[in-house]
């Protein structure tokens, strides 16, 4: 069973999501401030946080800072809606998705089963090799990613988008495709998520040396990894 | 500056009237005490010539005489210098000059005094008895050329100096004056100007310094004022900030609750189940976009001026709104794409053009296309948004960007529509100190967003 820690001041709304979750199969536990929410996450036996961003004594932004310090668990954050700036600044910290409160449930559920197959298992069959194109060395089984062998800290949405790029490097991965095998959800009008990770993506990967991106957009179609 | 032409040459003509007033008073009344002066002075003279002329006639004789009128008539400018016996005969002097002067002659031997004759404007005779050296009465006569009576300004480079110079102070002063009333005015009117756009810290009074009269009360009356609208409008804005973001965590519970209970209901109560999940959706879409108006009306939403590529954006806005009409029969056509850049968010003109978009999508009548295009020409970017709903009344086109404005209930409700989109787009634009109007056309409403494009480089 998948052990969800959900970080959120508000308690009954914690009650009200646990209820559900435990229905929909998860284990959950909750804590009301942040301090205390970090600790918790730093002790390693959840597999997944759902994390606020108003809490008292921390806030979700540094509670996620100081955690990605030593670990990689992934971190779904709630965001108020409207407000873009809380989710770039969320994915840029690190987070693994975000949802805008209030949130549909369902989607809640959906995602965070998304995200934890994604980071449980190991690719499958098919992309399980590792692949080393341009520099970048990726490793589906330890879902780790070099760049010149530094290494890129990738959070595990990004590695999926570089991963299904770099399988097809040189041509256009389209943008519903990249929703659903990452995101594994169907690409709706007006989301920005893809590109947001994408931005992200290359702000870590970085420009080649004379300056080109890495990752081209083709408008209204998807995305290319080039090849010089 | 109106107000300054008008100060200016109300002062001015005040100033002039004042010297054109002055020169008549003085030609018109200061002419006879002047004439008066003048022959006293004339008489003077002339008894004291006529003395002098009688001493010298007894010692130096007639010669010594006739040197002393000499130097008489050589002075600058010459005078006109006789003496006339009382037969009318002339001994010294010019005949034709002294015509008119024999019976002043006369007289002035019979009175044994000084005589003045003034048989024109121009000219002016004086005569005074001498008592020559044989005993003889005879009479000096002096011709006098009347000068013009000096003008106060015209007629001589002294006078034109004078006129020159007062008119140059009057401008001065005048111009000085109606800055000194103006200004303050203009200041005033600039704070205003700035506080109706919305810069609601605008305050006037700190520049006035201590300025007592009535302007400076006037500064800080409007800064009293400008503080009151700020914080009622404040206030306001944080109470809208305020109510939306409470209302925001019963709806998360709400949603998860409702979730829970379509978990546990039955078949018959899921059709009333997902109605309450569309109104709290709904609720939901609402306080978001409050929650974006009131940020962009308080100008919290700092706007980092970056490049932004408009093109694109028109472009992405157009394909993800094409995709959502068409799922309702609908479609959206861009017709022309000029490649520009403008500064600003590009989250902020992504909502906005988004929101034109939308509204416009949301009333073109079924199986019409929604028409955007992007044009740039002198520095502005023109983003046309065109529908075929029908339009708005004429009267109504002003308030389509006021919030939960509704042109016709039912139609809104029916389209599902909440009245903050406009308002958005509005303020985002305004944001970026750009216009955006709205006007029938074509059997539809037609959106223009008008913004300056970045320079280039």
């Amino acid at each position: 069973m998948d052990r969800i820690l959900i970080i959120d001041d508000d308690e009954e709304l914690c009650d009200l999501v646990s209820e559900y979750l435990t229905v929909e199969g998860f284990e959950v536990e909750s804590v009301n401030d942040g301090e205390a929410g970090l600790a918790r996450a730093l002790e390693g036996e959840h597999d997944m946080v759902i994390l606020d961003v108003m809490l008292p004594k921390m806030n979700g932004f540094d509670v996620l800072r100081n955690l990605r310090l030593d670990s990689k668990l992934p971190v779904i954050m709630l965001t108020a809606r409207g407000d873009d700036m809380e989710r770039i600044v969320g994915l840029e910290i690190g987070a693994d998705d975000y949802l805008a409160k209030p949130f549909n449930p369902r989607e809640l559920a959906a995602r965070l089963r998304a995200i934890l197959r994604r980071s449980a298992l190991p690719e499958t069959a098919s992309g399980n090799e590792a692949i080393e194109v341009d520099g970048i060395k990726l490793s589906p089984a330890s879902r780790g990613a070099t760049l010149e062998g530094t290494e890129l800290n990738l959070t595990s949405v990004e590695f999926g988008l570089l991963h299904e790029l770099l399988k097809d490097a040189g041509k256009i991965v389209k943008k519903e495709d990249l929703s659903e095998s990452v995101l594994e959800r169907k690409l709706s009008p007006y989301d920005r998520s893809l590109d947001m990770h994408i931005s992200n993506l290359r702000k870590k990967i970085g420009t080649r040396p004379d300056g080109t991106e890495r990752i081209k957009t083709i408008r209204s179609v998807g995305y290319i990894y080039t090849l010089v | 500056m109106k107000l300054f032409v008008k100060i200016f040459l109300w002062f001015l003509a005040a100033v002039l009237l004042m010297v054109g007033v002055v020169i008549f008073i003085t030609r018109t009344f200061q002419t006879e005490p002047m004439e008066s002066r003048w022959q006293r002075s004339m008489r003077n003279q002339m008894s004291i010539y006529g003395g002098t002329a009688t001493q010298i006639a007894a010692t130096e004789g007639e010669n010594g005489l006739k040197a002393f009128l000499g130097r008489l008539s050589d002075v600058d400018p010459p005078r006109q210098v006789a003496l006339i016996a009382p037969d009318g005969s002339l001994r010294f002097g010019d005949a034709e000059e002294f015509d008119e002067a024999h019976d002043l002659s006369a007289r002035a031997i019979a009175s044994g005094g000084v005589e003045l004759d003034a048989p024109a404007d121009d000219r002016t005779y004086g005569a005074t008895p001498v008592t020559l050296s044989n005993g003889n009465q005879i009479a000096l006569v002096l011709k006098w050329e009347r000068q013009p009576s000096p003008s106060l300004f015209l007629g001589s480079w002294v006078g034109n100096v004078r006129l020159a110079g007062l008119l140059l102070t009057a401008l001065i002063l005048c111009a000085l004056l109606a800055t000194y009333l103006t200004s303050p005015i203009r200041r005033i009117r600039h704070a205003t100007k700035r506080l109706a756009d919305g810069d609601l810290q605008t305050r006037v009074a700190k520049r006035f310094g201590r300025r007592r009269d009535e302007l400076g009360d006037l500064a800080r009356d409007f800064d009293e004022m400008a503080e009151r609208i700020e914080s009622l409008i404040t206030s306001q804005q944080r109470l809208s900030r305020d109510v939306s973001h409470e209302l925001r965590s019963p709806l998360a519970r709400l949603n998860v609750a409702l979730e829970i209970a379509k978990q546990k209901a039955g078949p018959d109560t899921q059709p009333i189940l997902a109605r309450i999940e569309i109104e709290s959706e709904r609720l939901n879409e609402m306080i978001g976009r409050l929650l974006t108006l009131a940020r962009l009306e308080s100008g919290a939403e700092e706007i980092e001026p970056l490049r932004v590529d408009l093109a694109e954006l028109v472009r992405d806005v157009a394909a993800d709104a094409d995709f959502e009409a068409r799922a309702n029969g609908r479609y959206v056509e861009v017709s022309a794409v000029d490649r520009c850049t403008v500064n600003g968010s590009e989250n902020l003109l992504r909502s906005a053009i988004e929101n034109v978009l939308r509204n416009a999508v949301r009333y073109t009548s079924e199986g019409t296309a929604v028409d955007i295009s992007l044009t740039a020409l002198d520095g502005h970017a023109k983003v046309v948004v065109s529908d075929h709903g029908g339009g708005v009344p004429n009267g109504e086109l002003e308030h389509l960007f006021r919030p939960f404005y509704r042109v016709g209930e039912a139609r809104e409700r029916k389209t599902g529509g909440i009245g903050l989109g406009l308002a958005i787009a509005e303020r985002a634009v305004r944001a970026h100190k750009g216009y955006i109007v709205a006007r029938n056309f074509n059997g539809g409403l037609q959106i223009e967003i008008d913004l300056e494009t970045a320079k280039a480089g």
